[in-house]
């Protein structure tokens, strides 16, 4: 009784430790949905106008990658998060690429820049991005602003990333499009020979978890596939990993058991668009990656 | 110029007269001359006839074939330094107004880069 008592204190000195010493997306986990809520902006005779609004939503980890495009001017950038108690520090990379002039023979010639830039506000408090450049130059004084609120707020368990853009003014170019990075994802696989097909199979598969066997059973025949989910290799070009491009791409590892080579690698996004992948027996096993359900 | 065989003085002499009494700069005794020297020149003679199908070309193309004299361009100098203002101010007005719109070429880089400022 006095052990047990013993160990319930550690349990709740431990618990009151954690509680202070981890970092707030640990504690908040999928249970908390962040949203970027952002407008933007463009002066107007009669004052600022919005150009165009949207937002972007997603589990704690969500980024937000946002491209604007000018005819001399192509800005991208991912914003992240960090929750600090009561307030929030906010991270932009930049990616830009301005058009500088013409080189003699009439090419045009432009500049590329990469930076980073961190502030730090209070959860619905309103962030200016002035992608163009500082206020005080006059020029940028004339270009668009971005205005940007990060919410939060309880979701469940619903980690499935959502994105809205609304173009007030649709020959602008903006993008707006949210970056996660899958804790988990829906592979339906099929087996596919001539005009038949399998049943499909969806399994929920975590990356870097174990291989799993799985039987696909086509005209009869049992196939059993050794499968894991892994990340795919870090992006080479700067710009794609510093706008974590292939965020939400994971590759699907297929093999046999007890066998040394794996059949095959299917790398894709989370977007329920099939990948084929042609097996040494002559089949074509199909997958399908998708974001998976709330739990 | 008063050799009447044209012998003793050199064709270019002439040839200067003939373009000089197309232009109607001569006066009446040098134009005598000119007449009594080609008379007796077929060489001058000629030279003047192809001087005039010149100008006569000339006159043409310029939209006026019935002209006396073929108008020579002339510049002068206080239009020309009228001109080369204007130009001057042209330059330093659109440079102006490029700087302000575009900004300069080189400026500080921090400047162009992104800004985030928290409201």
């Amino acid at each position: 009784m006095q052990l047990s008592s013993f160990s319930s204190a550690l349990a709740a000195l431990a618990a009151l430790f954690l509680g202070f010493y981890l970092p707030a997306p640990l504690l908040q986990g999928p249970g908390t949905r962040l949203t970027y809520r952002i407008r933007i902006m463009e002066p107007a005779a009669t004052g600022p106008r919005v150009v165009a609004s949207g937002a972007v939503s997603g589990p704690l980890d969500t980024d937000m990658r946002l491209t604007l495009r000018s005819d001399s001017a192509e800005i991208e950038s991912l914003f992240q998060v960090t929750p600090v108690g009561d307030t929030v520090n906010l991270g932009a990379e930049f990616f830009t690429k301005r058009r500088v002039g013409r080189s003699r023979r009439g090419l045009p010639l432009w500049e590329h820049d990469t930076y980073r830039r961190i502030v730090r506000l209070a959860w619905n408090d309103t962030a200016r991005v002035y992608p163009f450049g500082s206020a005080r130059r006059s020029s940028a004084s004339r270009a668009a602003w971005v205005e940007l609120v990060l919410e939060r707020e309880f979701a469940g368990g619903e980690a499935r990333p959502a994105e809205e853009l609304e173009l007030v003014d649709s020959t602008r170019d903006f993008r707006l499009e949210a970056v996660v990075r899958p804790r988990r994802a829906r592979v339906t696989l099929n087996l596919v020979r001539g005009d038949t097909v399998s049943a499909p199979r969806p399994m929920d598969l975590l990356p870097e978890e174990p291989a799993r066997l799985i039987q696909l059973v086509l005209g009869g025949r049992v196939t059993t596939f050794e499968v894991s989910l892994t990340r795919p290799a870090p992006a080479r070009s700067p710009r794609e990993r510093a706008l974590a491009i292939d965020a939400d791409v994971v590759c699907l590892r297929v093999g046999q058991p007890e066998a040394d080579q794996p059949i095959g690698l299917l790398c894709a996004r989370l977007n329920n668009v099939a990948r084929q992948l042609p097996l040494p027996t002559g089949d074509t096993l199909a997958a399908t990656f998708a974001w998976p359900g709330p739990r | 110029m008063t050799d009447a065989a044209g012998g003793g003085v050199a064709h270019e002499s002439w040839l200067i007269q003939i373009d000089a009494e197309l232009d109607g700069e001569l006066s009446l005794v040098e134009r005598a001359a000119l007449a009594k020297h080609l008379a007796t020149c077929s060489h001058c003679a000629g030279a003047r006839a192809s001087q005039l199908e010149v100008r006569v070309a000339l006159a043409r193309s310029a939209g006026n074939p019935h002209a006396f004299v073929v108008p020579r361009p002339a510049i002068r100098a206080d239009t020309l330094a009228l001109w080369v203002a204007v130009a001057l101010g042209s330059g330093i007005l659109a440079g102006w107004l490029a700087h302000s719109r575009w900004g300069g070429p080189g400026g500080s880089l921090e400047d162009t880069r992104a800004a985030i400022v928290v409201q």
